[in-house]
């Protein structure tokens, strides 16, 4: 049996139940590292899990498949995702494999930033398309994202935007000569998230949003050291969030008065938060 | 010998409309540096008491030793044109004092790189040509190249004093020869047109042919004796100069001009270049060499020549020297023709220019560049690098194209690889000196203006080979050169006691450096190779790299060839790939891009700059691309200008335009390493005919992207019958008659093609072209002596690419070949399985 298990937001102690009691039954277990990071190291698992836990960064998920899946079908064999097993989808195609190798697939569901930025006050129904802000280079500056941007926008939608962390990755130039040479990890900051939305606004120029709209920033969602700021883009370009991880809600126009309520607590100018509520959101 | 100050030289730099630059080019052989040498002794600007040694120009022992020029050097020299020739001059001038800077540049083509430089850094060019071997390869080369530069040329028959003494030829068997030699030119000119330039076509009666001995000194053009003959006869001096040349016949009974070569009674009459140019010299030749002395001396008297008392006494040989030295000094007559029919740098920016520089021609650095500003910006080309006595240390040799350099100024450095905007390849620098480089000496000077050459010290170690300097933070580059020879022959290079392997690596930048053309590379197994136009110059760079550079004791490899990797049919099936994440995958199929197309990107004339549209048109005419593909080719590689293209022929597909980038880089990757020998890869076209990506880009990013784009790339190679190319010297062999077959014998057991074998006119030499692989050509210089007792003289240099037949996925002798390069490179022995890059649905 292969165990797909969420280990839910910040540390260890966020697994379920269900999930400690399955990873109990399994002889080896890997933790999947590359599509977000929990807050902790691993020690910390090994020692709650009493189970020797293997890392497994992307090149081992993508390539060496097979390795984990290794005699899943007599064994159990645990694979812990941080936040919800299909919150990255990634992880569909170990599941497919495994399937095809006739080996039984069960998830264990957790907590995931999907359902955490709750947190905010924002309701989850007035949710739109998710997006990801990836790192842009010199000459790599994706922009697809913002057809959904504006999708949400025009429905009146918040968008969650989850921002790209590169925890192993090559230099180009190492990825093509296939050497396995890893460049220091790095986490998108909100800072940088919105300096490249505005930089793909200011090129497109179809006001999905502006400087003026709403958003919320948050950070390392579901620790004790948590942070919210709401404010306009303007405003949260400069806001400091502290470590990783970060993400991003931009703020639909349907605003609903018990979500402003809430995302006044922890605006970052109150002044200027309920002028712009005014004035671009209809909210009194 | 002209003896002047650094101050005096210093004044005549600032007068550009009075400058030449001008670079002497020629086929191995055909006399350049003697040549230069009887100019030198005349003009040259020189520092008191080292004058008196020959071949000045060539500065290495190595050099002096061979009697062949491996480095091109630079000489300055000054000369006073008289006020008839000032009166013929049809640009701007600025007194009568002139400043020339020549380059002597080697004539062997495995050097051509340093002919480049040469030509880049000069305005003009004189082409010497041997009036007994008439126009060779490398006389077309380095001619071409010339003309690509925009670089005008002017002529000089050279070692006539052979076909008088040697060959005993007529005067019209000697015209005739002349003829044919400035048609042979002039053909290649034809194919050069620039509206800029105007006629390039060269042209005794305009003079800007001459005719000489460069080893006993003396050469003419129609424009000395058309002076004479003006006075005579009174008429016109250009009139009389179109009189001396071609169909035109002078009557002695009438005393009448005609077209025609016959008198009115039918007999025949002399050619009037024959009658008053040719015939006093062949008499002079015929007196002196029959001891006709008194004749001779009787003659010479006629001819205003006056002989000192104890020149009088010679006989024979030095006797004719002297006489024709002082009759028809060759110096006198080159350096006027120079003077009059060179551009300077003020008139030959104007046209250059554009072709010069990558910016658009109405920045500031443009228009200086454009009108040779010394008070524009600075825009200076680093052309090559000259070793200093200071063991690893080197001069930066170029040319200013605008604004003035000087010692202790701030300038940007700008490698070939700036991008403006950026700061990659990107210094600023001071310059700790400038100096003028003059033959084998070296003078500090305060500052250089534009339009002249000179040597940097202190930029050396920011540059690897060339590049731009310059004050302007908007300045674009000025362009890159291009070679006409590749570094086709490869050698490994080893230390023989490994505490020197830091000394090694050491003088393989070095050697790189002081080359334009030399490879150093490394291989993935660590191996040192280098890599050279041909055995001689490769011969030259281990030399130096072991004395030199690293002087330490060093073990070489058996030479070794480049090949190509290229495909011989359209991929069998539509190859597929996926990334890692299975989310993305990608179709793809290669075919071969036509051999003319091949060629003309490797030319330079179909880039990836410019108009798309443009070239788009450009391959639907001519080869016959659907206009949509070819304006939607992605990339050129390797190098982003190589023969490989990288095409979109996708229909409406999401998000394509985000992995371009990731695909491109796959694409310079593995053209420059195809899959079956990490050999560069050339003329294969790449169809991208569907993807499909994940919706989201994080999960599109590089690391999916490039490894599975340059697997797709290696599958539909090798399902379009991989092949592979060898490089092809065209090999060029003077020789009398009967060595002709021990030439073909050798060439038989190199795998050699004969193509064309004729006699040249009026000699007993044959000329004999064929066609040889480099890989057979190891040795092929000291076989073919020994083979025609020393009486065969080869050229070789790189023409093409040769398809071999065969399938190195099938056994046989291109698998071996395929095999023996992975083996030396360190590679797994083995081609790898298709499976390996080919995934299925």
């Amino acid at each position: 049996m292969l165990y797909i298990i969420g280990l839910g937001l910040s540390d260890e102690f966020d697994i379920t139940l269900r999930g400690l009691n399955a990873i109990k039954t399994c002889e080896r277990v890997y933790l999947e590292a590359y599509t977000s990071i929990l807050m902790v190291e691993k020690e910390k698992l090994e020692a709650l899990y009493q189970k020797n836990v293997i890392v497994a960064d992307r090149e081992m998920v993508e390539t060496q498949s097979d390795e984990i899946l290794k005699d899943a079908d007599k064994i159990n064999v645990a694979f812990l995702v941080v936040g919800d097993p299909y919150g990255a989808t990634t992880h569909t195609d170990l599941v497919i494999r495994a399937e095809e190798l006739g080996i039984q697939v069960k998830a264990i569901h957790n907590a995931s930033i999907m359902n955490a930025v709750g947190c905010t006050g924002l309701q989850l129904y007035n949710f739109g398309q998710t997006i990801s802000m990836v790192f842009f280079t010199e000459s790599w500056r994706p922009d697809s994202w913002y057809d959904r941007v504006k999708e949400n926008s025009n429905l009146g939608l918040h968008t969650l935007c989850l921002l790209d962390i590169k925890v192993k990755e090559q230099s180009v130039e190492n990825l093509v000569r296939g050497r396995l040479i890893y460049e220091p990890p790095r986490y998108m900051t909100t800072n940088q998230a919105i300096d490249q939305l505005l930089e793909i606004e200011q090129s497109r120029n179809e006001k999905a949003y502006t400087e003026d709209t709403l958003a919320v920033a948050v950070a390392r969602v579901g620790s004790d050291s948590q942070k919210l700021a709401s404010g306009t883009l303007k405003q949260l370009l400069t806001t400091d969030m502290g470590g990783p991880l970060h993400s991003l809600v931009l703020v639909g126009k349907r605003l609903h008065i018990m979500e402003a309520e809430v995302l006044r607590k922890f605006a970052v100018g109150l002044e200027e938060f309920n002028r712009v509520l005014v004035s671009e959101y209809n909210v009194k | 010998m002209v003896n002047f100050t650094i101050d005096q030289i210093r004044g005549l730099m600032d007068h550009v409309a009075n400058i030449r630059n001008m670079s002497v080019i020629a086929h191995v052989d055909h006399g350049k540096s003697t040549l230069t040498d009887s100019l030198v002794s005349k003009a040259g600007i020189i520092s008191g008491a080292k004058a008196g040694e020959t071949r000045f120009t060539d500065t290495r022992q190595d050099e002096q030793d061979r009697c062949i020029t491996i480095k091109s050097t630079a000489i300055s020299m000054y000369f006073e044109l008289g006020a008839e020739g000032i009166a013929d001059i049809k640009q701007k001038v600025d007194g009568n004092g002139f400043l020339i800077n020549l380059i002597d540049s080697p004539g062997h083509v495995d050097f051509s790189s340093e002919v480049t430089a040469a030509l880049r850094v000069t305005d003009g060019a004189l082409v010497v040509v041997d009036c007994v071997s008439g126009v060779s390869v490398q006389t077309e080369t380095v001619l071409r190249q010339a003309l690509t530069e925009k670089i005008k040329p002017v002529v000089i028959i050279n070692k006539v004093d052979r076909a008088l003494l040697e060959l005993q030829l007529k005067k019209e068997d000697l015209y005739t020869s002349f003829l044919r030699t400035i048609e042979n030119v002039n053909v290649i000119i034809s194919t050069y047109y620039d509206p800029g330039m105007g006629d390039l076509q060269v042209d005794p009666e305009k003079g800007t042919v001459a005719f000489g001995s460069g080893l006993h000194g003396w050469g003419f053009t129609l424009t000395q004796f058309a002076s004479r003959y003006a006075k005579k006869f009174g008429v016109d001096k250009s009139k009389m100069m179109s009189k001396l040349w071609g169909e035109n016949y002078f009557n002695p009974k009438t005393k009448k001009w005609t077209s025609k070569s016959n008198d009115a009674d039918g007999k025949p009459l002399e050619r009037a270049f024959n009658m008053f140019i040719l015939d006093p010299i062949f008499k002079l030749f015929d007196t002196i060499m029959n001891f006709k002395k008194d004749e001779a001396l009787n003659m010479l008297d006629k001819l205003e020549v006056v002989l000192k008392s104890d020149e009088r006494d010679l006989e024979g040989k030095a006797l004719l020297k002297v006489a024709m030295r002082k009759f028809l000094p060759a110096a006198d007559a080159l350096l006027e023709m120079i003077c009059v029919h060179l551009p300077s740098p003020l008139t030959s920016q104007n046209y250059r220019a554009e072709n010069l520089y990558e910016g658009p021609m109405d920045d500031e650095c443009g228009v200086a560049i454009k009108n040779c500003d010394p008070k524009g910006p600075l825009m200076l080309y680093i052309s090559k690098m000259v070793p200093t006595s200071d063991k690893g240390r080197f001069y930066a040799f170029g040319r200013v194209f605008s604004g003035t350099v000087r010692s202790g100024q701030k300038v940007r450095i700008q490698g070939p690889n700036y991008v403006p905007g950026k700061k990659d390849d990107l210094f600023v620098k001071s310059i700790q000196r400038t100096v003028l480089m003059m033959g084998r000496y070296v003078e500090s000077i305060e500052d250089c203006p534009a339009g002249n050459i000179v040597g940097l010290v202190g930029v050396d170690q920011f540059l690897l080979k060339s590049g731009t300097i310059t004050t302007s933070e908007v300045a674009h580059n000025l362009k890159v050169m291009k070679f006409s020879v590749s570094p086709v022959v490869q050698v490994a290079v080893d230390v023989k006691n490994p505490n020197d392997l830091p000394k090694l690596i050491e003088g393989l930048k070095r050697l790189s450096k002081s080359d334009p053309c030399v490879q150093c590379l490394t291989n993935e197994s660590g191996e040192h190779i280098v890599a050279g136009a041909g055995e001689l110059h490769l011969e030259i760079c281990l030399k130096d790299l072991e004395e030199d550079h690293a002087q330490v004791p060093i073990k070489f490899g058996n030479p070794v060839v480049a090949y190509r990797e290229t495909v011989q049919s359209e991929s069998s099936i539509t190859c597929l790939s996926k990334s890692k994440n299975k989310h993305n995958r990608i179709f793809m199929k290669a075919m071969p891009l036509d051999d003319e197309l091949i060629q003309e990107i490797e030319d330079g004339k179909i880039s990836p700059r410019g108009d798309f549209k443009i070239r788009a048109r450009d391959l639907a005419d001519k080869y016959g691309w659907d206009v949509t593909d070819a304006r939607k080719i992605w990339c050129f590689g390797p190098d982003t200008t190589g023969p490989n293209l990288l095409v979109d022929v996708t229909k409406g597909v999401q998000y394509l335009n985000e992995i371009k980038d990731s695909c491109v880089a796959a694409f310079q990757w593995a053209t420059k390493e195809g899959p079956c020998a990490e050999e560069v890869m050339r003329g294969v076209r790449f169809n991208i005919l569907d993807v499909t990506l994940h919706a989201d880009s994080i999960h599109r990013g590089g690391g999916e992207i490039i490894p599975a784009t340059r697997r797709v790339l290696y599958a539909s190679t090798m399902t379009a019958t991989p092949g592979l190319q060898e490089p092809v010297y065209l090999v060029e062999i003077q020789c009398p008659e009967n060595a002709i077959g021990g030439i073909y014998s050798v060439l038989n057991r190199r795998r050699g093609q004969v193509f064309s074998e004729e006699q040249r006119v009026g000699t007993p030499m044959y000329t004999v072209k064929a066609y040889m692989p480099v890989s057979e050509s190891f040795g092929f210089t000291a076989d073919l002596r020994s083979n025609t007792g020393g009486r065969a003289f080869p050229q070789s240099v790189f023409d093409h690419w040769q398809l071999m037949n065969g399938n190195p996925l099938e056994p046989g002798k291109v698998q071996e070949v395929v095999l023996g390069v992975r083996k030396r490179k360190g590679l797994a022995p083995e081609i790898p399985p298709l499976d390996r890059y080919l995934d299925k649905l």
